[in-house]
């Protein structure tokens, strides 16, 4: 087992740098670089020296963990430096010489689960969590790495293995005084983890769009302003407004945050047939781009009268989620309407509503707010496959199968389950089994 | 170095693992001795006068399907059968037999008796023969040294056996006989990890002392279904059991001397099976049940002694007569031999590769309760695998392995050498994720092949097996293709009795999925020129079809989850160089020398963490390949 190193704080410049090793010579490296006395966990102040010349490198804060109360479950050494990248690269360089090894993407993390400091589910979100945009993810993320997820998991896989363990006695242990099987019972417990699976399984579209933001198109013909709003919503000049319509011939992508939560705009070049070569290309993009997104704007020139692209465009999209924005509401001649968002892009009017109502679609999930969210694909799709096959087991119980076919679905969800939570074994099973029942002759 | 005889394999014991090592051997051409401490207790059933029982009946079949002799031993001495689950679904179903105790070692004794290259040889092994670091062959206590290539030790609970009834303990392999303490010695000599196991029997009674009208009467089955594939029906009279059970006088009897139970004072420090506990644990641990049930077996047609299943026990003789009596229906029983605690060693069957030889020294192989298991079934199956391999190893063939998705027996091996035990290790079905590919009527298909290529499996059984076969075949095709076709006559009425809509034409494997389409109406709707039909062969069939579905959904999930279960590891990995495995972790995968990514996952104490570690390690050399 190697010791490794590497720099925990993002590259550049900055006040500070954080340097960890982590292994079974990162405290004898640390007193070599001139750590001279080691209390657990006490940030020193200590100066670092390069052993083969004596040059200072540095004078920095260094706090060690003894294994196994650390991030990785081994001794870890936290170097707080200067944030020079010339001071960071002569600080690693010298662990280096001193015997260190540069960590791969993730192995601190990789350490921390090897040595169970932190299981799967917690270790994809720390992945989750450095990747997190905004901070309704980090929360979520920070949820999922306090192994909510598992604890969310955990009665309902309980239920599932009582419902095995009862089946599992009934077929194996025939000449013994067991309890008679209560099917109707099994059959309402089953539906108690379904139920709970699903509700699960769900927030993922919530999760998802957490994770990635909710994707936000904003379309109209020509003119109508969606360069003008959408720069308003970003709150700074980008798309480029001119009077020429058509101006805007790419789509232009910017994320904000929305009370913490990602929105990714595209601003899109107005939909008008036209023959310019260029312009349909940027059309093409748009339409591929509404078809891409969670939500499209549909925005309206509210002081003058509804034409036949807006027609069109309205009745493209009456079956996707979708806001109608009624633009321009400091011209005269603007007539409000209801069911629409009225706002005025140049003045700021309505603009606070139009970032609610883009909010509310997410939470239109029905999804509670503060509840878990998966943001996962590979727990989602554990999750729908546990699903499944639970279905299918209610189907066989109802049925009036033989336990075997019942079991087998109840095994294959088991072992999905596992995937999130850990796996249980037949080894599991038999104790379950043998605490219940009174069994043996 | 002169030997007094040599063998080319020599079995040490003659119990259910030592019969089926020694008579398998020798059939496959190798001289073999089969050395046991008493002649006339050959193939002595321990405790238990039974055979099978759920999962245990499936090894017995699959024992016959290889070649083995347990299945028509049972079949020629069994005096009760019957055919556990029927009810249920085919692959959950096993056969179980009461024996004639006696016939049964009569039995087995001829059975060897007439096997050429099988040498019956009474003694005590003591000690092996090893020249120049290899095994040469064993020594006896009387002073005669027999030579062999290899050894297969089946040696029970004889190794260090130390008997328990009440406060008297003393040394013995099984009531009234003596134990095997060299050997032990000899094995612990070798450096192989010894541990210690325990299990337990109880009283068995005088049947004329008993008032029979009291209990429930357990007749056999009307028509017995036979272990071996090679017996076409069972003739023999059958005796009926009977079930019973304690009081709560019985109960408060047995706490009150708990103190007197060897097991409650500590005295004994081995670990029993869970399966198996005796009357004091299951008073102790379900203290709320008022009652546990007995079972009375009678033990032969040619002895008074009953069998009283369910109360195993090691308190003291005296203490057994009167809790007996307590018994209602066994006011007046007289016990004949009490029951008793029993302790012995074993081998960490983890120094064993899938051929049951063992790793430490070529050569020697271990079968049976030596492994760590408890029961004559489990202990038959190593049995055999260890013969088989015994005498390919001198013949320098390559062994016979099993596989788990193929056979209980490949499942039981793998458990033991990868896992280890903690307890007795009796098979279950759930210990099988391929439960339902592996049934009792489908053990002949997935193993007989196997028998015949070893040359255990003769003219008239393979003839048998194929003819078998070519009638699955013709039912399997008939059942595609004929249909029940709104037009025939049967149609109506086979709708009303499902309920359901059949639609306009439906073929028979479709008719027989749906629930309430038993056997009984498939065959009423098969043409005439197809019968007779063998129900039997149609039950195959029909199961095949009832677990196809279920079990490619199962293997499309298991191929998803481990889908890299067959990701090899090379030999001689060190895995203390991979980086992000702790030292425990380290140590279980040198030990366990797994030679796929899918043993390495099922090993016990494997974080996910570590695996994902371990399979990132062997992508990496995938790739660097």
């Amino acid at each position: 087992m190697n010791t490794i190193v590497a720099l925990s704080t993002p590259r550049g410049r900055g006040a500070l740098a954080v340097i960890r090793l982590s292994g079974p010579d990162a405290i004898a490296i640390a007193q070599r670089m001139g750590l001279s006395e080691i209390e657990d966990r006490k940030a020193t102040l200590t100066t670092l020296t390069r052993p083969k010349d004596n040059e200072v490198l540095d004078q920095v804060l260094l706090t060690c963990f003894r294994a196994p109360h650390s991030l990785t479950g081994e001794d870890v050494v936290e170097i707080s430096c200067h944030g020079s990248p010339a001071v960071v690269r002569s600080v690693i360089d010298t662990t280096l010489e001193l015997g260190a090894v540069l960590a791969g993407p993730g192995e601190f993390t990789l350490r921390a689960l090897s040595n169970g400091k932190i299981n799967l589910a917690q270790a994809e979100a720390i992945r989750d969590l450095i990747a997190a945009q905004t901070d309704a993810a980090v929360k979520q993320a920070s949820r999922q790495l306090n192994g909510e997820l598992s604890v969310a998991l955990g009665p309902l896989k309980e239920k599932l293995i009582e419902a095995i363990v009862v089946l599992e006695s009934a077929l194996e242990f025939v000449e013994d005084d067991l309890p008679a099987v209560r099917v109707q019972e099994i059959e309402k417990e089953l539906a108690k983890v379904s139920t709970g699976v699903e509700k699960l399984a769900r927030t993922f579209a919530a999760g998802r769009l957490l994770q990635e933001g909710i994707k936000v198109t904003i379309t109209g013909r020509p003119n109508v302003g969606k360069s003008s709003l959408f720069n308003s919503l970003i709150e700074r000049e980008r798309a480029i407004v001119t009077d020429v319509p058509g101006t805007t011939r790419d789509t232009l992508t910017e994320a904000i945050d929305l009370e913490g939560i990602p929105v990714i705009l595209t601003d899109t070049a107005g939909l008008r047939k036209t023959t310019d070569g260029i312009e349909t290309l940027g059309m093409e993009r748009t339409r591929r781009a509404m078809g891409d997104s969670d939500l499209v704007l549909v925005v309206l020139d509210g002081s003058t009268e509804l034409g036949p692209s807006d027609h069109d465009l309205l009745s493209q999209t009456e079956n996707t989620r979708r806001l109608v924005v009624r633009n321009k509401s400091d011209l005269p001649g603007f007539a409000a309407l209801s069911g629409c968002i009225n706002v005025s892009a140049r003045t700021g009017e309505g603009l606070t509503t139009l970032r609610s109502a883009i909010l509310a679609s997410l939470h239109n999930n029905g999804v509670e707010d503060g509840s878990l969210l998966i943001t996962n694909a590979r727990h989602y799709d554990l999750l729908c496959s546990t699903q499944r096959e639970l279905e299918a087991a209610r189907a066989a119980l109802r049925e009036g199968h033989s336990e075997e076919l019942v079991l087998a679905p109840l095994h294959n969800a088991l072992r999905f389950l596992g995937q999130i939570t850990g796996e249980t074994t037949t080894e599991d099973i038999l104790s379950e089994i043998f605490a219940t029942f009174c069994i043996g002759k | 170095m002169s030997f007094d005889e040599v063998f080319d394999v020599i079995v040490i014991g003659a119990g259910h693992a030592g019969c089926e090592a020694a008579s398998a051997s020798a059939r496959l051409g190798a001289e073999t001795g089969l050395i046991t401490l008493n002649l006339d207790l050959v193939g002595q059933m321990s405790c238990n006068p039974a055979i099978g029982g759920i999962a245990k009946g499936h090894l017995v079949r699959e024992i016959d399907a290889l070649g083995g002799i347990m299945g028509r031993v049972i079949d020629r001495t069994g005096i009760q059968f019957r055919l556990l689950n029927r009810s249920r679904g085919p692959a959950v179903q096993s056969p179980r037999a009461q024996a004639d105790r006696m016939r049964y070692r009569a039995e087995m004794r001829r059975t060897l008796e007439a096997t050429s290259s099988l040498h019956l040889r009474q003694g005590k092994v003591i000690d092996f023969v090893i020249d120049h670091g290899k095994l040469a062959g064993v020594v006896l206590e009387d002073g005669r040294q027999f030579g062999s290539q290899a050894v297969v030790v089946a040696t029970g609970t004889f190794l260090n056996g130390l008997i328990h009834t009440g406060r008297r303990t003393y040394s013995g392999g099984r009531a009234g006989e003596p134990a095997a303490i060299e050997l032990s010695e000899t094995l612990k000599r070798l450096g192989f990890p010894v541990g210690r196991l325990k299990t337990g029997t109880p009283p068995r009674l005088d049947g004329r002392t008993i008032d029979w009208s009291a209990f429930e009467p357990q007749p056999g089955d009307e028509i017995p279904v036979p272990f071996s594939f090679s017996t076409d029906s069972l003739e023999q009279k059958q005796i009926q059991c009977y079930v019973g059970y304690t009081t709560e006088q019985v109960h408060d009897a047995i706490r009150a001397n708990l103190a007197q139970s060897p097991l409650y004072s500590g005295k004994i420090k081995g670990i029993g099976p869970r399966y198996c506990p005796s009357i004091e644990d299951k008073v102790v641990k379900f203290s709320d049940k008022s009652r546990h049930q007995l079972f009375l077996e009678p033990e032969g047609h040619d002895t008074n002694e009953v069998y009283l299943n369910g109360f195993s026990t090691s308190l003291p003789a005296e203490l057994q007569q009167d809790l007996v009596r307590m018994i209602p229906g066994m006011e007046e029983a007289r016990v004949i031999r009490p029951g008793y605690a029993i302790e012995y060693d074993f081998v960490d069957p983890r120094e064993l590769g899938p051929d049951l030889q063992t790793t430490r020294l070529p050569g020697l192989f271990h079968a049976g309760q030596i492994n760590g298991t408890t029961g004559y079934e489990e202990a038959a199956c190593q049995g055999l695998l260890a013969g088989i391999n015994a005498a390919l190893y001198t013949q320098k063939r390559e062994s016979l392995r099993l596989r788990r998705e193929e056979s209980y027996i490949g499942v039981l091996v793998e458990d033991l050498i990868k896992q280890g035990v903690d307890e007795p290790y009796r098979i279950f079905t759930s210990r099988a994720e391929y439960r339902l590919a592996l049934r009792y009527d489908n053990a002949d298909e997935r193993l007989e092949g196997y028998g015949r290529e070893l040359g255990l499996v003769g003219d008239s059984d393979w003839d048998r097996f194929n003819a078998r076969q070519s009638r699955l075949a013709t039912l399997r095709a008939a059942l595609e293709t004929v249909r029940l076709r709104r037009s025939d006559a049967r149609h109506a009425a086979v709708t009303a009795l499902i309920g359901g809509d059949l639609g306009d034409s439906i073929s028979l494997s479709q008719l027989a999925k749906r629930p309430k389409v038993d056997a009984q109406l498939i065959m009423s709707l098969l043409p005439a020129e197809l019968k007779p039909i063998n129900e039997s062969d149609l039950n195959s069939v029909l199961a095949d079809s009832l677990y196809a579905g279920y079990l490619d959904t199962q293997k499309a999930a298991i191929a998803k989850l481990y889908q890299h279960d067959t990701l090899k590891i090379p030999r001689q990995t060190a895995f203390s160089t991979i980086s992000g495995l702790s030292n425990e972790i380290v140590e279980r995968l040198d030990r366990a020398q797994p030679l796929t990514f899918g043993e390495a996952r099922r090993l016990p104490g494997l974080t996910p963490g570590a695996l994902s570690t371990l399979l990132a390690y062997l992508s990496a050399q995938q790739k660097s390949l």
